[in-house]
């Protein structure tokens, strides 16, 4: 096990429910030890594709290596050291003592239990004394989230992937659930993905982002999407209409290809140096939200163009020189030719 | 009105004074909802876990035939039980008829497809995130099959709590099977039809009550188990 | 913990019930069909003890109608019968399904009906009160289930003169025991058959004072002989026949007989002794 080789390499995966194109993913590949944001909307694939890294689903197509070897489903190598926590964690019908140990059961890794159960579960804020004999049915579900991933952690997953962890929970378990997935970064060197519908949640412990869009990988975070119905004007270029009025100009998509993502560093702001003249689509909107990277600094702001959102990032010096708050108004700018279609 | 009044006070002296052919029809009830349960619990908890855990060819027609078998009139298999295991029957030289045993098999057909089915309809609605968190956790096959079969441990008991419910109240086969032998194959249900027949409600009224107790019984062990 | 004392519990009871059901010990068991009416009137109940007492043969009854008694007899699902339907029994017999045959005892029919007495029927010969309720077209109920008395009630319609009514709307066929039927005749205030032991059960049940009255009695064709079959060891290799014939010996030797003449309800005695 070298740590030259990632955590996970996925290659050509593609996954289909029924004749529908869940998963289409060239090349990802997650670096050991790191913590890895997943971003997009509901029914995006993100579920989809956190199972396929836990091993409980084997893509229709496509290869996926563990840290540099094949694995595949059930494999007892990878399936003992991967651990999902899902978006509704289901408890066993037990107490919670005996929900948390569970996996070690499985390993056979029965030494000392107590004083581990009692260890992860002042991790995730709970009191053994009053928790752990607790039944299923008498936890709030914050608590039960907790429980769930209380009874990952004293695994000592080698990957731990969380699907939507705060999505139901209160404000004190979405805090818990974060400083108990970094210490276990920090403990044991763990890999983590966390899928997460609070991206001020999500960049706030993730150090880089992959967002998803109708099973398509976007590997430097969240991208601004276009999707159709789009216009053809002529042979090489596709119109955008708006409901303000502000087309879009987009060069032709290639065959099969629907949607529309322009990266985050062909979006320009006016005034910024860069020439926003002839052949630029120019389109003012106003600032809807801005995160901080917590590994570059960089800021990631969300401009609402009426109803499209473009995402861009910016250095702090030029976050600093627009004066951008949310709120603000700004012209953006971008050439049709550094669309790509997918 | 006097003698419902008068039944339940006959009930209480009947069962007081050990009332021998109120007990022995008592007796024979448990004997045969016990053990006619029990047979078909064995042999219809796996054939309804496998049904719901398992996807096959023919899973949909199967359970079309396990839900009309649900609905298989008491005396249908009576009449189908008594012809083979008479005399003149396939299974005649057992000498099963106007036995417990004879009962039992009656009563096993009977409650079999109601523990098969409702076990493979509990097992079917299994949270489908369970098993993707026992596969998260580290199980494998084995463990995942064990596990899921203790989740549905409760709805598995209703399962068994209605085909109890079955039995123990089932006239057509333990009279038709049975013959309402006094001692011997009297149950307290064909007791029942017997003393309704006569006139003599009292009796009938007695042993009712007692059907009912036992039922109470059931239920309330139930609900206590499930509170654990 | 608590919940493994319940399981413990409910192991233990299942145990407990498996064993009973084992435990049944193999004695010497005799199984008859029999009809509704001695069965009704207690009187197996009374004998059984004894007989048990005096041969180690449990016995143990079905009661049902003759005729259906006769069809277990045939399909060899009992060991023995006691019956009461004479012509349809040597019927039996010379099928090569019975084998031997002792009478035992008799009583008598009686019809019966509501004081009121609708058809006016009360002291009328036999012939007479039955032309009388068709005549009438009252509420009969007949027990038509193939038994001795549904035989022997048959017969006493033709013997009277009278087709035997079928589909007739006053003519109720409840296809049930003696005593069902006449709870059925009281319900409906109609006339029925039944034999005189019945009769007197069904009379104590209500402390004397049953609401439906004996109305016609004494006639020679009421007459209601029981007999004792037992079956043929040829056509029945597994039916008892030992145990039968020590039965029917037993019921008609002098102790039997008078054990069954001494079986009184109401102070009445239900059953004639009239073994040779």
């Amino acid at each position: 096990m070298t740590h030259t080789n990632p955590a996970y390499h996925l290659k050509n995966i593609r996954h289909y429910y029924g004749s529908q194109k869940v998963l289409d993913i060239d090349d990802l590949n997650i670096k050991t030890g790191s913590i890895t944001g997943l971003i997009g909307s509901n029914g995006s694939g993100k579920s989809t594709l956190l199972k396929m890294l836990a091993f409980a689903l084997k893509p229709a197509k496509g290869q996926i290596f563990y840290k540099g070897r094949e694995e595949s489903g059930f494999s007892p190598t990878v399936r003992l050291k991967v651990t999902l926590l899902t978006q509704n964690p289901y408890l066993l019908k037990r107490s919670v003592f005996e929900n948390i140990i569970y996996g070690l059961k499985i390993r056979k890794d029965t030494n000392h239990l107590e004083a581990r159960v009692k260890t992860v579960l002042s991790t995730v804020g709970l009191d053994y004394g009053s928790f752990a004999h607790r039944r299923w049915h008498q936890l709030s579900g914050g608590e039960a989230q907790r429980v769930a991933l209380a009874a990952r952690l004293i695994l000592k997953p080698e990957v731990l992937l969380l699907d939507e962890p705060i999505a139901s929970v209160d404000t004190k378990s979405a805090g818990l659930i974060r400083k108990a997935s970094l210490k276990a970064r920090d403990d044991w060197g763990t890999t983590l993905v966390i899928a997460s519908h609070d991206l001020q949640w999500l960049y706030s412990i993730t150090e880089n982002q992959i967002s998803i869009f109708n099973g398509k990988i976007f590997p430097g975070g969240i991208e601004t999407i276009i999707t159709g119905p789009f216009e053809k004007t002529g042979d090489k270029a596709f119109v955008k209409k708006h409901a303000n009025g502000q087309p879009l100009i987009l060069k032709a998509p290639g065959p099969n290809e629907e949607n529309a993502v322009i990266r985050k560093k062909d979006i320009l702001i006016e005034p910024s140096g860069h020439d926003l003249t002839k052949g630029i689509n120019r389109l003012s909107g106003h600032v809807a939200a801005m995160h901080l990277e917590k590994e570059t600094h960089h800021i990631v702001a969300t401009v609402l163009v009426h109803d499209l959102s473009f995402v861009l990032k910016l250095t702090p010096d030029q976050a600093g020189s627009f004066g951008l708050y949310p709120g603000k108004n700004i012209t953006l700018g971008f050439y049709p030719g550094d669309v790509e279609w997918f | 009105m006097d003698f419902i009044v008068e039944g339940f006070f006959k009930a209480l002296e009947l069962l007081i004074n050990g009332d021998g052919s109120t007990w022995s029809a008592v007796l024979a009830t448990l004997k045969v909802s016990v053990w006619s349960l029990l047979i078909s619990t064995v042999t219809g908890l796996p054939c309804g876990f496998m049904i719901g855990y398992f996807d096959f060819k023919g899973k949909k027609q199967l359970r079309t035939v396990l839900d009309t078998l649900l609905a298989l009139p008491t005396v249908f298999i009576g009449l189908v039980v008594y012809a083979f295991i008479s005399r003149q029957g396939p299974l005649g030289e057992f000498g099963l008829l106007f036995t417990l045993s004879g009962i039992v098999i009656g009563l096993t057909i009977l409650a079999f497809p109601v523990v098969t089915a409702i076990t493979a309809s509990t097992v079917e609605g299994i949270d489908p995130d369970l098993k993707l968190t026992l596969i998260s956790l580290g199980a494998g096959k084995r463990h995942i099959l064990t596990t899921c079969l203790w989740e549905v441990r409760y709805g598995i008991l209703t399962a068994i709590v209605n085909a109890y419910g079955r039995v123990s109240t089932e006239v057509g086969i333990a009279m038709m099977i049975g013959g309402n032998i006094k001692y011997h194959t009297r149950t307290i249900t064909t007791a029942i039809a017997l003393e309704t027949n006569k006139g003599m409600f009292a009796d009938g009224i007695a042993l009712g009550l007692v059907l009912i107790t036992i039922a109470f019984i059931v239920n309330l062990s139930l609900s206590f188990l499930r509170k654990q | 913990m608590n919940k493994k004392w319940i399981m413990n519990w409910v192991i233990v009871f299942f145990m407990t019930m498996g064993l009973a059901a084992f435990a049944q010990a193999e004695t010497k068991s005799l199984m008859m069909a029999t009809t509704t009416s001695t069965e009704d009137t207690g009187l197996l109940d009374y004998l059984m003890p004894l007989f048990e007492k005096d041969t180690g043969i449990a016995l143990k009854w079905t009661a049902t109608g003759t005729g259906k008694a006769l069809k277990l007899g045939e399909t060899c699902d009992v060991d023995v019968l006691l019956v009461h339907a004479p012509s349809a029994e040597k019927k039996f017999i010379e099928n090569g399904f019975g084998k031997d045959r002792k009478e035992i005892m008799y009583n008598d029919f009686v019809i019966i009906g509501p004081e009121s007495d609708p058809a006016g029927i009360k002291g009328k010969s036999l012939a007479d009160a039955l032309t009388a309720i068709k005549g009438k077209q009252a509420q009969f109920m007949s027990r038509g289930d193939d038994s001795g008395t549904h035989k022997t009630e048959q017969i006493l319609w033709k013997a009277s003169g009278l087709q035997v009514p079928d589909k007739e709307t006053w003519y109720v066929q409840t296809g049930q025991g003696m005593l069902a039927t006449i709870t059925v005749a009281q319900e409906k205030n109609g006339y029925t058959m039944t034999d005189r032991g019945t009769y007197i059960k069904y009379n104590s049940q209500n402390k004397g004072n049953a609401s439906l009255k004996i109305l016609v009695e004494g006639d020679k064709n009421l007459l209601n002989q029981y007999s004792v079959l037992t079956l043929n060891a040829a056509k029945c290799p597994k039916a008892k026949y030992d145990l039968a014939v020590q039965f029917s010996d037993w019921m008609a030797s002098p102790k039997g007989q008078k054990l069954i003449g001494d079986f009184l309800l109401m102070g009445e005695r239900l059953f004639f002794p009239n073994a040779d």
